[in-house]
């Protein structure tokens, strides 16, 4: 069968489907990507602050977050006075 | 979902295109042989184009693999197939081996990818990424690393939702989902393994907390936040995101340890991690770096000079076992050892611990062969039938073996190996 280039996953999808996993995992991390720029509106933070106001362990908060940059969502700021802890802010 | 293709001949097959199989294919092309090199991974380069630099010289690991890369990409003689795995290898006759070859979709036609990563920024997914070992995030749409080769996309159709967005966002429409799996048979005159190695899963020690403990990681993890392209913009602990200054290293992790099943040195531990310590020092320099260790086996050429370069910058060397390790309440890691030259236990504290993870076997070369038995030594890796004078020979006649195949070895030793392997085979091909 001739697929049409440029819709070729919608022949795929109609195939195989999508498992219901791989959707949980879509709709979660657009949840936590929401929460995180929402925060991250307010001020800068680390991710300390980031995981005290989202109610979401550290690790976690690091993981999405750091992705996040690397996606170009947010950026890297300053280092705290004790150069511990970056903030993260939005990015321009 | 497949297709079967019909069968295709070349000199030689080598399986495994790591920086032994890319040299010993480059070996053979350039001297008039037609190699199919067949890679499993996404990208040509194994693990050393995902090092940050290389021991004794500190030389940039990529800047050494990328030119490599390119030439073993380039060459007219060479094939190469990512994705792509070889089984079922039997000999018909002499000097001719046929081969089952199994190419996965990529789902993007590589040829006319630009690698514009349009495609990676319209996708919504984020899954771990392989090639971070796990501390970062990737998209299902993604090019593997920055200095793959291919450079080009690829769908990680596991973790894809299948909506759309990255063909709509491909400006030359080569994203294709209608790709199959492919099964090709093909015809070689010889035969170059070079699978490489496994590193030791760190989980099968739960006494040091990895994957439980998330400050503890792997020399693998350690390598690419050192890397220039590193998933952080600087060294971070997985935990919160602090910037350590202390941090541990624990040698022999699952190597010289017959309760693992491995009681073999790994040969390139104790090197890469003070490679690794110094790095670190150069990068946080007010940080204190120990290293625990039980012997440190510094016998390549410059080695001692490595190491003692290390003492001399300040690194902190303790010959000590460790025992176990646990976990404070900010994070930190308590590390209990044996004091091996005052034979007391004590405890220490430290905010990152990197565990130096040894070598072991790939299993799976054994399978490769249907029909000939290849053998393997007592710590199953590919047994050399003629270790002293012919060390690239294995059980099976017109089949070598390079690299970290045979065992653990450094790079240019893997090298040298690739090119003793490439000797024979063509030796083998023009008798």
């Amino acid at each position: 069968m001739e697929v049409e280039k440029g819709k070729t996953a919608k022949y795929l999808r109609d195939k195989q489907g999508v498992s219901e996993q791989v959707k949980e995992n879509l709709k979660a991390f657009t949840q936590i990507k929401k929460r995180i720029l929402d925060a991250l509106k307010e001020s800068d933070m680390t991710i300390l602050q980031l995981s005290q106001k989202l109610e979401m362990p550290t690790h976690e908060v690091m993981y999405n977050l750091l992705s996040m940059v690397k996606f170009g969502w947010v950026e890297t700021g300053e280092i705290d006075d004790m150069d511990e802890y970056y903030t993260y802010k939005l990015k321009q | 979902m497949s297709s079967t293709k019909n069968s295709v001949s070349y000199d030689a097959l080598v399986v495994g295109a790591g920086i032994a199989g890319g040299e010993a294919a480059l070996n053979l092309a350039v001297n008039g042989f037609k190699v199919l090199l067949v890679e499993k991974d996404l990208s040509v380069g194994g693990n050393m184009i995902k090092l940050s630099k290389v021991f004794p010289t500190l030389d940039c690991s990529a800047c050494i693999t990328t030119p490599k890369v390119s030439e073993i990409s380039r060459h007219p003689n060479i094939t190469i197939f990512t994705g792509s795995e070889a089984s079922n290898i039997r000999r018909v006759a002499d000097n001719h081996f046929v081969a089952n070859i199994t190419r996965q979709p990529r789902y993007v036609r590589v040829e006319d990818c630009t690698a514009c990563q349009l495609c990676e920024k319209a996708c919504p997914v984020s899954v771990r990424d392989q090639y971070q070992f796990g501390l970062i995030g990737r998209k299902a749409a993604y090019i593997p690393f920055s200095i793959a080769s291919p450079k080009a996309a690829a769908i990680d159709i596991e973790n894809c939702t299948l909506c759309g967005a990255c063909e709509r966002a491909c400006p030359t429409n080569c994203i294709d989902f209608t790709q199959e799996v492919e099964h090709l048979e093909m015809q070689f005159k010889t035969v170059i393994l070079a699978t490489g190695f496994e590193m030791f899963d760190a989980n099968r020690i739960p006494r040091y907390g990895f994957g439980k403990y998330k400050n503890v990681l792997t020399s693998l993890q350690m390598e690419r936040e050192i890397a220039p392209t590193r998933p952080f913009n600087t060294i971070l602990r997985p935990s919160d995101g602090k910037v350590p200054d202390k941090i541990a290293y624990v040698l022999c992790v699952g190597s010289r340890d017959a309760s693992v099943g491995n009681p073999i040195c790994s040969q390139i531990c104790c090197m890469y991690s003070i490679k690794q310590s110094q790095l670190l020092m150069g990068a946080l320099p007010m940080a204190d770096v120990t290293i625990y260790y039980i012997n440190i086996r510094a016998f390549g050429k410059g080695f001692e000079d490595f190491y003692q370069q290390a003492k001399g910058m300040g690194v902190n060397f303790v010959k000590g076992k460790v025992g176990s390790i646990s976990e404070t309440e900010n994070g930190n890691l308590m590390l209990r050892y044996e004091d091996i030259n005052e034979g007391i236990v004590k405890e220490e504290e430290h905010d990152m611990v990197i565990l130096s993870v040894g070598v072991l076997p790939n299993e799976g070369t054994t399978s490769l062969f249907s029909e000939e038995q290849l053998m393997l030594d007592p710590y199953r890796f590919v047994h050399q039938t003629d270790g002293l004078a012919n060390p690239s020979h294995t059980s099976i006649d017109g089949v070598f073996v390079a690299g970290t195949a045979t065992g653990p070895m450094d790079i240019p030793d893997a090298i040298l190996s690739a090119g003793s392997a490439s000797s024979e085979a063509i030796s083998y091909l023009l008798k």
